[in-house]
């Protein structure tokens, strides 16, 4: 019963709110009427805006000794967790089965294994720190902290059903991405997409202004 | 090799006396041979694979007989135990307070980044315990409450995250030893504070530096047997790295006695860094104290700061946190808005 | 009841592997999986033996007894079964065993073991007898059709026998019968004769 549900309306459910409210979300933000500037250009907007998108993976020289934490511990996170989620045999499996119907070389075990342990200790100590730090406490949001559980959940449940071995463990993993697909598109989780066109905007905005930033 | 010593073999045998007739009941010797007592004599098998010559591994029934009759039992009781003492504990005495109560004027104790190693490792120990604890206790315990479906989910689940998260312990175990060993070596005067039963008992107040005796203790019981257990754990969690079941064994004893022992002493820690002493949870959370706490608990270490002049006021503390001077809470609700 | 055994006589057992190899075949057991292996002490000496060693369907089994999940059960006819769909794969009945018979499914470094799978007697698991899902978890229940374990069947000196524990105690003290009680019966030993 409840394993059709998840398997069945509930996952088209959850990925139809992911991907229309993650267009229309990006789509309000990149068509947004936006004050034209008349200041005279001192500089081209475009090469800086796409300049800026990747410069800013790498931070400050002068602020790395106090960021070291969230610096080392997001990059863990986020490169774990990219890798799991699109090299994973289980996941490469899944998507080809039931979204692309074609399927690419996953990663061995161990690396899998390895990339989970490294986006657990990342995101155990990207939140402990939120939550020890006075002014990322300060400056966190119900939505930031939903976020950071949501997906904590997800990876567990995951590592939980790792010996793939029986349809509960397998449904409570799949029930609880569903649910995080369904928050992504309003909440803080769309900065996985949202950071580009963020970035872009900052970039392009100093360009033209000649601001070498 | 063989070579050279052939001649004296020859030799040897010519000296010897023979006796007519020598044989050991060859039916007996065979069974010797299979039950391999003394662990010798291991045979070879087409099938290839760690121990597969071993025909009778008669430490497999010891080792399981001592994990289902002695170490669930006694193990449980001890956590059972500690839980027991430690309300008893609060109970009696309830949450010791500093002496001349707080004054709101802070000193810094721990960075972001210590504060961050501590809850690190709290966090991955305290998932590996209650991992653990199902493996270990859920069969006499948990089983029969949910049935063997769930339980067995359960304990899939608890396997797969306990073994998962074992490296995680290793490594913020190691962040630990490299960030809070400086503080922790024993000195001078930490002595004092064990006669004096480190304050807990009577009325009497125990010296201590930045950390004092007991703290330091437990410092490195968590290093130490931390330690052990990562690497029995590792060895444990990789069966194919070619170790046989006698040191799978052997792993499986040291990785639950330690860990047993480090749990127990563990709820008596949580008790004190939280409840169970008045002003001692703030170090951990905002990583500064006040410094009367700092007096009371580890007055070498006061008396350097009041020196140096380290303590700031109330006012600057609260700002230190993001907070108007004076308010009592962060306005958490006015920012999420 | 039934209580079954297996029964190696080591003095007939000629280490051909046929058992090895007739269970894997017929109850297509993963890779890495060997649910009998036959092992040789003494190999290349005076008084090399071999012997054919599986589950032995312990009255007491340690595997039972250990199992963190009580996946284990004995069957009426004395048979040590395991409930796979229970099962975590957390290796501590390998560890009790003293005969080394649970097996897992070969992995690579890191990887959690799966499923354990040892020698069923031929008799299936929990499953309803004969079914796709029994055969591919536990491989064929010949039990169930009135046949012996595939292995003892086809062993060719009748080494390794099975079947009720009565019948074949009675077989093997027969033979024992037969070989009398001399040493020099069993064939050449641990003997020096002098000289
Ligand atoms: C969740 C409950 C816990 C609480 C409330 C807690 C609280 C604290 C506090 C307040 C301190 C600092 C004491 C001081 O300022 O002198 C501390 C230190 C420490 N804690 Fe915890 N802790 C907890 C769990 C754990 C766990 C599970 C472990 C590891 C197994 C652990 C290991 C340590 C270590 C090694 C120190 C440093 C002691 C030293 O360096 O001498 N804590 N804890
Ligand atoms: C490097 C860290 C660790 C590793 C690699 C590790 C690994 C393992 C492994 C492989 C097992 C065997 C069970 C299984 O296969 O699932 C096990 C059992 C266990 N571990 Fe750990 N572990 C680690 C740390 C800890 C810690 C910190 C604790 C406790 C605080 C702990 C408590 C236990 C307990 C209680 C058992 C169950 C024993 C039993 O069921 O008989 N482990 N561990």
């Amino acid at each position: 019963m409840i394993e059709n549900l998840i398997d069945g309306p509930l996952w088209y459910f959850s990925l139809a709110v992911f991907v229309i409210g993650v267009v229309w979300r990006l789509g309000s933000i990149i068509f947004a009427s936006r004050k034209q500037d008349l200041s005279v250009a001192r500089g081209a907007a475009g090469p800086a805006a796409i300049k800026t998108v990747f410069s800013r993976f790498v931070p400050h020289k002068e602020i790395v000794s106090q960021i070291t934490v969230p610096f080392v511990a997001g990059y863990m996170f986020h490169l774990g967790l990219f890798a799991l989620l699109f090299f994973a045999a289980p996941h490469v499996a899944f998507l080809e089965e039931n979204l692309l119907g074609f399927g690419w070389t996953p990663m061995p075990h161990w690396a899998f294994i390895v990339a989970s342990q490294l986006a657990f200790l990342g995101l155990i100590m990207l939140w402990v720190r939120r939550m020890v730090n006075p002014v990322s406490r300060l400056i966190s949001t119900w939505d930031d902290h939903v976020a950071a559980i949501l997906t904590f959940v997800v990876m567990l449940t995951g590592c939980f059903a790792l010996l793939e071995g029986s349809t509960g463990l397998r449904l409570l993993h799949r029930f609880s991405v569903e649910l995080w697909l369904i928050y992504f598109p309003f909440s803080a989780l769309m900065h996985t997409f949202t950071f580009i066109p963020s970035r872009a905007f900052t970039g392009a905005w100093f360009g033209r202004r000649g601001i070498d930033a | 090799m063989c070579l050279a010593l052939l001649p004296f073999q020859v030799f040897s045998q010519d000296k010897k006396p023979e006796p007519g007739v020598f044989m050991k009941d060859p039916g007996s010797e065979l069974w010797r041979q299979v039950r391999q007592r003394d662990m010798e004599g291991v045979g070879i098998s087409q099938v290839r694979g760690v121990d597969s010559g071993v025909l009778i591994n008669a430490r497999g029934d010891q080792w399981a007989r001592f994990r289902m009759t002695q170490l669930s039992t006694y193990g449980g009781f001890a956590i059972a135990g500690i839980f027991a003492i430690v309300i008893l504990f609060y109970v009696v005495r309830g949450s010791v307070p500093v002496e001349g109560g707080l004054s709101g004027r802070m000193v810094k104790r721990f960075t972001d980044y210590e504060r961050v190693v501590h809850w690190t490792l709290a966090i991955v120990f305290l998932f590996l315990a209650i991992t653990g604890l199902i493996l270990l206790l859920g069969r006499p315990v948990l089983l029969p409450l949910f049935g063997k479906e769930v339980f067995s989910l359960m304990a899939s689940a608890s396997k797969e995250g306990h073994n998962l998260f074992g490296p995680l312990f290793l490594v913020s175990l190691i962040m630990m030893l490299i960030s809070f060993v400086r503080r922790n070596i024993y000195e001078k005067g930490d002595m004092t504070w064990l006669l004096k039963g480190g304050g807990l008992i009577g009325d009497g107040h125990a010296s201590g530096g930045f950390f004092n005796m007991g703290e330091k203790t437990w410092y490195w019981m968590v290093i130490l047997i931390g330690l052990v257990i990562a690497v029995s754990g590792l060895i444990l969690v990789s069966p194919s790295l070619g170790q046989g079941r006698v040191i799978m064994e052997l792993s499986h004893i040291v990785h639950s006695i330690g860990a047993l022992v480090l749990m127990t002493v563990s709820v008596g820690h949580m008790y004190l860094g939280s409840i169970g002493s008045e002003g001692a949870l703030e170090g951990m959370k905002t990583g500064y104290v006040d410094i009367n706490w700092a007096d009371a608990h580890h007055d070498r270490w006061g008396k350097v700061c009041h020196e140096q002049d380290l303590i700031i006021s109330a006012e600057e503390y609260a700002r230190s946190q993001g907070q108007k001077p004076g308010a009592d809470k962060m306005e958490t609700a006015e920012q999420s808005k | 009841m039934a209580r079954m055994k297996f029964f190696c006589d080591a003095e007939r057992c000629i280490e051909c592997n046929a058992c090895v190899t007739a269970c894997k075949n017929e109850h297509e057991v993963p890779w890495g999986v060997n649910r009998r292996r036959v092992v040789t002490i003494k190999d290349g000496e005076q008084g090399e033996r071999s012997l054919s060693v599986a589950c032995m369907h312990c009255s007491d089994a340690p595997c039972a007894t250990v199992c963190p999940v009580d996946c284990f059960y004995t069957t009426g006819d004395g048979i040590v079964l395991h409930d796979k769909d229970i099962c975590i794969g957390c290796g501590y009945c390998f560890y009790a065993c003293p005969f080394g018979a649970p097996q897992f499914p070969e992995d690579a470094a890191f990887a959690s073991r799966g499923k354990m799978d040892k020698c069923t007697f031929c008799a299936g698991g929990p499953e309803d007898d004969h079914t796709s899902d029994e055969y591919k978890k536990y491989g064929r229940n010949r039990l169930s059709e009135g046949k012996l374990p595939l292995c003892a069947e086809m062993c060719a000196t009748k080494a390794l026998l099975a079947g009720d524990a009565d019948v074949v105690a009675d077989i093997y003290r027969k033979r024992i019968i037969n070989r009398g009680s001399s040493a020099f019966n069993w064939g050449v030993n641990d003997l020096n004769l002098g000289g």
